[in-house]
């Protein structure tokens, strides 16, 4: 049985179309990434799976129950973690997951022990008194502490330090490892590559492509800059394959790439490099060259004044 | 105290219900003190004769000479009326509709948790308080009346108190009602205060006007307040009180659990 299985997902606000016709399916034990710029619709589809807002049109099933229909028996099945998590300032971590635990049954408290451990959370501290990286700590270890069969995660690194993102990128993984279905809506790219099996995009309330993370790794397009210490082999560099598009001033490159930049590097090296900086793809630009099919149109890209 | 979303509720309320509580207690003494100097003025009957035939009416001026027609006048007409409908109608709002605009609904609502248990529960803690205020306001009245002899007998307060907590919980379901409906707490807030205000209106004009008499049982005030309340014991009219405020919270359960949950 399908994790999760969407039909024809359509959600209007008034007249706004936030969500058009979305079809998907994720398997059972797997991680998927849901990458959308802001307002592309993450969050309508996210509380829709989640059973707090209903489709305008088409369905969304949870292994097997309607969101709308069966909305409590699918509510049991599922971690919850919000965009904007928000809880009782007036309590501490330690209480509000205690109420949270008695609401749902059956939690095992040294799950909570464990997931409070590795992050680095204090459950004695009001909550309001919590930092922000704090407090979304805890909405993640709310989502989790039951081991829900479906993990359905908004943003959820927003506001968390580097090295808690690792933790938390572990935990998603070791979820899955389990048995557990993880759904994790993002913007950033890295972010989810770095844990997903399989990664959709959503563009304008479109899902645009639905692809395993191999593939899209290999058809990603990648701006880097590549100052050198003399003047550099534009007409060079232009044949390397996957090379897109090139613009160069007195000692800098930048290059558009498709795909690995292995070949790129080792043909430009001995031409002497003095710094290279690569930049995070854009979604943008991930689904455009995706529907080009690795087409030779070039990405126009200015080169910003710092290197201008 | 987080065994479940009553308790929790009951003691997410604690602090207003202290306060409320001693407020009201305060209330009730001091006026219970004045008693004793009022009943041994000589010149009432000409101070009475002075007021204006509607305000005798409204507030039952007339009712001055006994210890219960003075609460009945001082207190439980106007004043702990008031009391009542806004620690509910406050109660009423807050528990969901608050809970929405705050952002906590959503974690809350994605467990086994339903909405319309959510409402009940929330009901059910709302009761819990007017209960506790109702509470304090007979314990209290009981002491006075020994204290500075009122000569209020047990039955007749409780009744009197019933019809108070009864008001508290009609408005305040209204408000709780409307905050599931709409999720906004302000919207709440504000058309439930505006229906209590039209209802003591219609109350108040039906005691005053004789064309308006005839539709003055619609109102809850006159269905709380017309036994006295001091002194009527229990009426049926209660029971309309009883039957509206189930009205409103079983109206809002499929509403509620029908709408979508605003984002925070
Ligand atoms: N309650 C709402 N009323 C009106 N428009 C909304 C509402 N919620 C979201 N939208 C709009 O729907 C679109 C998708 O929003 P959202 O799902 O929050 O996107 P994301 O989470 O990807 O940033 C946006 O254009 C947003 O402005
Ligand atoms: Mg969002």
């Amino acid at each position: 049985m399908d994790a999760i299985k969407t039909t024809g997902l359509t959600k209007k606000y008034g007249r706004k179309n936030a969500l058009i016709g979305v079809d998907l399916t994720i398997e059972p034990a797997t991680v998927f990434g849901y990458l959308g710029a802001n307002g592309a619709g993450k969050t309508t589809t996210t509380r829709i799976l989640a059973g707090l807002i209903r489709p305008t049109n088409g369905t969304a099933v949870v292994f097997g129950l309607d969101a709308v229909r069966d909305r409590e028996e699918m509510q049991r099945r599922i971690g919850y973690l919000p965009g904007e998590f928000v809880a009782y300032r007036d309590l501490t971590g330690r209480n509000y997951l205690t109420f949270l635990a008695n609401l749902r049954g059956n939690v095992d408290w040294s799950i909570v022990d464990d997931l409070t451990g590795r992050l680095g959370l204090d459950l004695t501290t009001r909550i309001g008194d919590l930092s922000h990286g704090n407090r979304q700590k805890l909405g993640v270890v709310q989502a989790f502490m039951h081991q829900p069969d479906l993990l359905l995660l908004d943003e959820p690194t927003a506001g968390l330090d580097p090295l808690i993102q690792r933790e938390f990128l572990s935990l998603v993984r070791e979820a899955a490892n389990r048995g557990q279905t993880v759904f994790l809506s993002s913007h950033v790219l890295s972010e989810v590559q770095a844990v997903a099996d399989t990664i959709g995009i959503l563009h304008e309330g479109h899902l645009e492509v639905v692809e395993s993370v191999e593939v899209l790794k290999t058809q990603a397009v990648r701006h880097v800059d590549i100052t050198f210490l003399s003047a550099p082999p534009t007409d060079t560099l232009r044949s390397v394959a996957g090379v897109k598009s090139l613009e160069h001033n007195a000692k800098t490159v930048r290059l558009t790439v498709e795909g690995p930049m292995a070949e790129l590097f080792q043909i430009a090296a001995p031409f002497g490099i003095e710094q290279v900086v690569s930049h995070e793809p854009d979604l943008e630009e991930i689904f455009l060259s995706y529907y080009r099919g690795g087409g030779d149109q070039n990405v126009p890209q200015p080169v910003p004044q710092s290197i201008a | 105290m987080f065994r479940n979303l009553y308790l929790k509720a009951l003691r997410d309320q604690r602090k207003a219900l202290l306060g409320w509580t001693a407020g009201i207690i305060i209330f009730i003494v001091i006026e219970a003190a004045i008693w004793p100097s009022i009943r041994d003025m000589s010149a009432w009957k000409d101070l009475l004769a002075a007021y204006p035939e509607p305000m005798r009416k409204l507030f039952n001026l007339e009712q001055f000479t006994t210890g219960t027609g003075f609460m009945n006048a001082e207190l439980f007409s106007a004043l702990l009326p008031l009391f009542f409908i806004i620690f509910g109608i406050g109660r009423g709002a807050r528990a969901i509709a608050g809970e929405e605009e705050s952002g906590t609904l959503d974690v809350l609502l994605v467990t086994p948790l339903s909405p319309g248990r959510m409402l009940l529960q929330q009901a059910a803690a709302l009761v819990t308080g007017v209960a506790v205020l109702g509470a304090g306001v007979y314990v209290t009245l009981a002491v006075s009346s020994v204290l500075f002899g009122l000569g209020i007998g047990a039955a007749t307060l409780a009744a009197a108190t019933t019809a108070m907590m009864l008001l508290g919980i009609e408005f305040g379901f209204l408000a709780l009602a409307i905050g599931a409906i709409t999720g906004r707490r302000s919207l709440a807030i504000g058309a439930a205060t505006t229906l209590a205000v039209a209802a003591y209106v219609l109350y108040a004009a039906g005691q005053i006007v004789d064309s308006v008499q005839p539709w003055q049982p619609l109102s809850p005030f006159h269905q709380a307040l017309r036994e006295g309340p001091l002194g009527g014991g229990l009426s049926l009219s209660f029971l309309w009180m009883v039957a509206a405020a189930a009205a409103f919270v079983l109206a809002a359960i499929p509403l509620f659990s029908r709408r979508d949950i605003a984002a925070h």
